[in-house]
């Protein structure tokens, strides 16, 4: 007969309510200023959705409308340098951490409006517009509103998305020594993604002073949350994390102060994330200017209920009961903020010209220019002015052989010991002797906080170490085990690290390296044996370089660190064991963007390859005794490929061969052929011809793998086709 | 029996023609020699007889359309009373291999001859180096023109191997840029080229830049022969004139006979040497130059000849030639005289190896026996190809058709 022992969580799960003791209690300057905050954000959103109502507003308008307590109440006590991000539901968080910033003193709601105010008003509608003059130049909109000096890091469309990425703003904070903290809200929908749950588990294990603070206002668009989940009480997903975990009435800005509190205390101890979940209701549908009972997934009778709880109404009236305002000072507040709204309007909108009456349009002038629509994908390279490059045949010192395994991890070790902010981090990268492939021997003896082992959560970790990038104190240099994990990463790789710098306005730096190997011809099988490269080039943001020599690995890595974009850095584990010369004692050297190699010149065909492509390459070159000049493209995507030594070569010798390992359908050439066509049409004497692997991913079976990626054999076969077609023989 | 009718091959080595107009309705019956439709190639206008009596049964494509040789125009029937299967009719042509609707084919830009694929590489450097890839059978795949093909036409330095960059720099030999294609169809100002201006323009620009000229020049005394053209003219029963031209053609026919050296065709692997003198006369038809041929002209008297260059001239006028009409001629007159134009030269039509340019007779003083005296005085050009016929056969051509201007007596002959 079993026993059976209770068994409890080892952190408290906690609901706060306050009492009317309470507000009595309350810092009269406190509520004044969360009545003043709220009452802003409401008739802000309401100036929104006006704007939404009259076609003004392109997209979604993502109303906050009746959860403007919770943001006011957890923001108010943060400081400046404590952080928020949000998700596309963000208006009022993002208002809430900018005032707080500008009138750290709080705001007097009989006070007449600070100038401050008003710009940070229209400035803001001005981006939810879509203008020039708003925080991130119009690009982000509703859904993506940042204001670094603020502390807001930026709200996000994607479900979950932002919250790895605060967890990495929260490990700089800790890691920098401050007492700092980072809030980043989201809803209930967004609570069972594996974004917001990997990153509880990862900010647990390391302790970080991070908030996941849950709106649940009980719909992600029409779906209940209790039809979705069998524990609708959402803050006990904390408790299994071992997160201490408050629920509170989020309708009630004293309570959600009060929770914040205690929250703050824990985390700035130094004592680990926290959960809180505000239970709240937003008065109108998912966006627009309808209520949710509009499109009959939940009741009048219910909108009515919580809409008596309005937040707005619940502290003017503890402020009445106080006697600290008067109604005339609440009509007063609200004229004032409606009044600085509608000048804002008045500012970005204009009667539309011979439209009908009362029919206004977006001031033409306002809009951002369309040529801004590519500036500032990536950094514009002003962080190399002071590079010093070098390249093997031209190093002045001697040299000396070594494996290129150990130089991966002899580079890195060498800027961590001159660059206090990089850090390490990846599954394995501290045990093993370096990691599964030896490629961080060493990094963990001597830089142990700075070397991080991670759980198996790749999205997580890969978006903490963006939030990280971002921050701007440290410098991650992430490793994949494998390059096919990133498709578990794939959000934070594309949509946040890849897009941050531009969806913010382009001044954003996102200085991330991500290290990967590829692993065909290791038996690894189909989930294991992808070639990023396809993949990366076709998502805007990223730089990609794969060196295929030890010497080429220190000079690109240390340029990739240098890199105030995220840079993909390709290794492959058949290059590992291999050795070549490199510096006795210069780690320090870089090779720049936009530099390819010409490992063999000739005059038939140019061959574009790189990683153990080129190698393998020549070694076909040299069977079929073809003479082709052979680049090692060395830098893949698009802003940093060396058009230059490409297009020379193509117009010497007519024909061009982009040779690749592994498959077709993620394969790397598409673009470049679809680029060169066009850069180098009336040069060509035959199509591009490509050399890939099968269209399947290899397998397991020795001979399957080997039938499924491409090798000398089948550069030799492209090699002849390609003189052959070129009327030789 | 219901059976295709088919686009024929009007003239050799054409593969396309226009199907103008339908003569014939669906219903309309018809007999052997009947014109059915109207047809159209690069050089003429021509029926489309019946070879067999019978009923049109349908027209399987609007007039107007470019046809492919071989592609069926319409069905034909025994009688008007059979209801033919044109279904199983044209799948039959399909297997057969043949083209069931070329109809709906997109015209081929060139109907002469089949598309020529050139590499990019190759039209750059043709365009740069003003190469004629014309008749240049490439190495590539499916014969595209490759590098490799042109190397040996190109006449200035091109990027040698392990040149890096090494573009030809400077201008040159034909450096002026293709002038710009005006596509705006919509230009008052933009007269579509007809297919036989094509047809002259590709003509003459491949005679003028591969054919090496030579040019030869004489004036003529034509005194006696526009007295012997009188007399003959007033004898003349049934009141045809015969021309000045109609004596220059003949003279150069005999000539052509006295002097067979100049009486040949160049073609890149061997010399033509015509039997006979097949001599084309060029003919202003108001829509371009025509030049149907005198087959034979040296055995036929000057009559003869008079009403068959009057006839042909006629009919190209009309658009009305048939093929053999224009084509095979190994000598070209041509005459501007009745521009008044005192002297010319003219450009060869390949693959013949000379043409006779004649200006307009005039009146010159000339001396005679060292006195200076009014003569009436007609200039004619020889051009000729150097590759078939060199200085001294074609000086000799030109002294012996002097000779029988000058004393045209012989010419009738």
């Amino acid at each position: 007969m079993p026993v059976e022992h209770p068994l409890t969580a080892a952190v408290p799960w906690t609901e706060l309510t306050v009492s009317d003791a309470d507000w009595d209690a309350a810092d009269p300057r406190l509520l004044r200023s969360l009545l003043s905050q709220i009452q802003l954000v409401r008739s802000f959103e309401e100036t929104v959705l006006d704007l939404a109502a009259k076609g003004l507003v392109h997209g979604p308008a993502h109303s906050s409308i009746g959860q403007e307590g919770a943001a006011a109440g957890s923001i108010i006590g943060l400081e400046s340098a404590d952080l928020v991000n949000g998700s596309h539901r963000g208006h009022h968080q993002f208002l809430a951490k900018s005032l707080a910033h500008l009138v750290p003193e709080g705001i007097d709601p009989v006070a007449p409006l600070d100038d401050r105010v008003r710009v940070l008003m229209r400035r803001t509608l001005a981006e939810i517009l879509g203008l020039a003059q708003g925080f991130c130049n119009g690009r982000g909109g509703s859904m993506h509103l940042r204001w670094a000096e603020a502390g807001a890091l930026g709200t996000n469309a994607i479900v979950g998305g932002g919250v790895p990425p605060a967890a990495g703003a929260a490990w700089a904070h800790r890691h920098a020594g401050t007492e700092n903290v980072v809030v980043s809200y989201f809803g209930d929908g967004a609570v069972n993604i594996g974004s917001v749950l990997e990153t509880m588990n990862l900010a647990a294990a390391w302790k970080l002073p991070l908030c996941f603070f849950i709106e649940n206002n009980g719909y992600a668009v029409s779906t209940s949350v209790a039809e979705v989940t069998g524990e609708s009480r959402l803050s006990g997903r904390g408790p299994g994390f071992g997160i201490p975990s408050w629920r509170v009435d989020g309708m009630d800005p004293l309570a959600v102060h009060l929770a914040m509190t205690e929250a703050l205390a824990h985390m700035r101890a130094g004592n680990g994330p926290t959960v809180i979940e505000a239970e709240v209701y937003r008065f109108f549908h998912q966006n627009g200017p309808f209520p949710g009972s509009a499109f009959g997934y939940r009741g009048k009778e219910e909108e009515a209920a919580w809409r008596a709880r309005d937040p707005l109404a619940l502290i003017s009236h503890h402020l009445q009961r106080r006697e600290l305002v008067d109604q005339d000072d609440l009509d007063n507040l609200r004229a004032a903020a409606e009044q600085a709204m509608a000048s804002a309007v008045a500012e970005l909108t204009e009667e539309e010209p011979g439209g009908r009456e009362g029919k206004r349009r977006v001031r033409p002038d306002l809009w951002p220019r369309r040529d801004f629509v590519d500036v500032g994908i990536r950094s514009d390279l002003a962080e190399f002015a002071d590079s010093r490059y070098e390249e093997a045949d031209s190093f002045p010192h001697p040299m000396t052989e070594r494996r290129f395994v150990d130089v991966v991890a002899r580079v890195v070790e060498r800027r961590m010991e001159t660059d206090p902010s990089v850090v390490v981090l990846g599954e394995d990268v501290h045990r093993l002797k370096g990691g599964t492939n030896g490629a961080t021997r060493g990094l963990a003896e001597r830089f142990p906080d700075r070397v991080l082992g991670t759980p198996i959560s790749e999205n997580a970790f890969l978006g903490l170490a963006g939030g990280m990038a971002t921050d701007g104190r440290f410098r991650p240099v992430v490793e994949f085990m494998y390059p096919d994990f990133v498709w578990v990463a794939a959000d934070q790789a594309f949509n946040q690290v890849g897009k941050a710098r531009h969806m913010f306005g382009g001044g954003t730096d996102v200085p991330l390296v991500l290290r990967t190997k590829v692993a065909i011809g290791t038996g690894y099988g189909s989930q294991h044996s992808m070639d990023p490269a396809g993949i990366f080039a076709t998502n805007p943001g990223w730089r990609i370089v794969a060196p295929s020599t030890p010497f080429d690995y220190i000079g690109l890595m240390n340029t990739a660190l240098a890199s105030n974009d995220p840079v993909l850095v390709i290794e492959h584990s058949d290059l590992y064991p291999v050795s070549g010369l490199v510096p006795q004692d210069d780690f320090d050297y870089r090779i720049p963007i936009g530099s390819a190699a010409v490992r063999r010149t000739g005059s038939q065909v140019t061959v574009l390859t790189y990683l153990a492509m080129v190698a393998w390459s020549i070694e076909a070159v040299t069977a079929t005794g073809i003479d082709a000049e052979v680049i090692d493209l060395r830098w893949l995507d698009r802003a940093s490929i060396d058009w230059q030594t490409i297009e020379a070569s193509v117009r010497k010798t007519g024909n061009v061969m982009i040779v690749e390992q592994g498959s077709r359908g993620t394969s790397y050439g598409g673009w470049l052929a679809d680029e060169l066509h066009r850069r180098c049409f009336d040069w060509l004497d035959q199509p591009i011809r490509r050399v890939t692997g099968a269209e399947s991913a290899p397998s397991i079976s020795r001979v399957l793998e080997r039938a499924a990626h491409a090798g000398v054999e089948e550069i030799s076969a492209a090699l002849l086709a390609a003189v052959r077609d070129s009327g030789g023989h | 029996m219901a059976r295709l009718l088919r686009m024929p091959e009007i003239a050799a080595g054409t593969g396309h023609a226009t199907l103008l107009a339908w003569i014939l309705q669906p219903g309309d019956a018809f007999v052997a020699g009947d014109e059915i439709a109207e047809l159209e190639t690069d050089k003429a206008t021509v029926g489309l007889p019946a070879e067999h009596p019978g009923v049109v049964g349908t027209h399987l494509l609007p007039a107007g359309r470019e046809v492919e040789v071989g592609a069926p125009l319409a069905v034909l029937l025994d009688s008007a009373d059979e209801v033919p299967d044109v279904e199983a009719l044209l799948n039959g042509a399909d297997e057969n291999g043949e083209t069931p609707r070329s109809g709906d084919a997109a015209p081929s830009p060139d109907p002469s001859r089949p598309r020529q694929f050139v590499s990019p590489l190759v039209r750059r450097l043709a365009r740069d180096h003003g190469l004629d890839l014309t008749g240049v059978l490439g190495s590539g795949p499916g014969g595209r023109v490759v590098r490799r093909d042109v190397e040996g036409l190109l006449s200035v330095r091109t990027p040698a191997a392990g040149d890096v960059g090494a573009e030809p720099r400077g201008p040159l030999p034909q450096a002026s840029p293709p002038p710009a294609i005006d596509d705006d169809r919509t230009d008052p100002r933009r007269v579509p080229h007809t297919r036989t201006r094509r047809t002259i323009a590709a003509r003459l620009t491949e005679s003028k830049t591969t054919v090496p000229h030579f040019y030869l020049t004489a004036d003529l005394r034509v005194d006696p022969l526009l007295e012997l053209r009188d007399r003959v003219n007033q004898a003349s029963r049934d009141g045809q004139r015969i021309s000045v031209n109609d004596f220059v053609v003949r003279a150069a026919a005999l000539a052509l006979t006295e002097v067979p050296e100049v009486n040949v065709a160049w073609t890149p692997d061997a010399m033509i040497r015509h039997e006979h003198a097949d001599i084309a006369v060029a003919v202003d038809t108001g829509d371009g130059l025509l030049t149907p041929v005198v087959h034979s002209a040296e055995t036929k008297p000057i009559s003869t000849l008079h009403a068959e260059i009057a006839d042909l001239a006629s009919r190209a006028r009309a658009g009305k030639l048939r093929p053999h009409e224009y084509a095979g001629g190994g000598f070209t007159i041509s005459n501007l005289g009745m521009h008044g134009v005192p002297a010319f030269a003219a450009i060869i039509n390949p693959p013949q190896a000379a043409i006779l340019a004649v200006g307009a007779t005039r009146e010159a003083p000339i001396a005679v026996s060292g006195a200076v005296v009014a003569a009436k005085v007609m200039t004619c050009t020889l051009s000729v190809d150097h590759r078939a016929v060199d200085g001294a056969p074609a000086a000799r051509w030109l002294a012996c058709f002097t000779a029988l201007v000058e004393d045209p007596v012989r010419i009738l002959v």
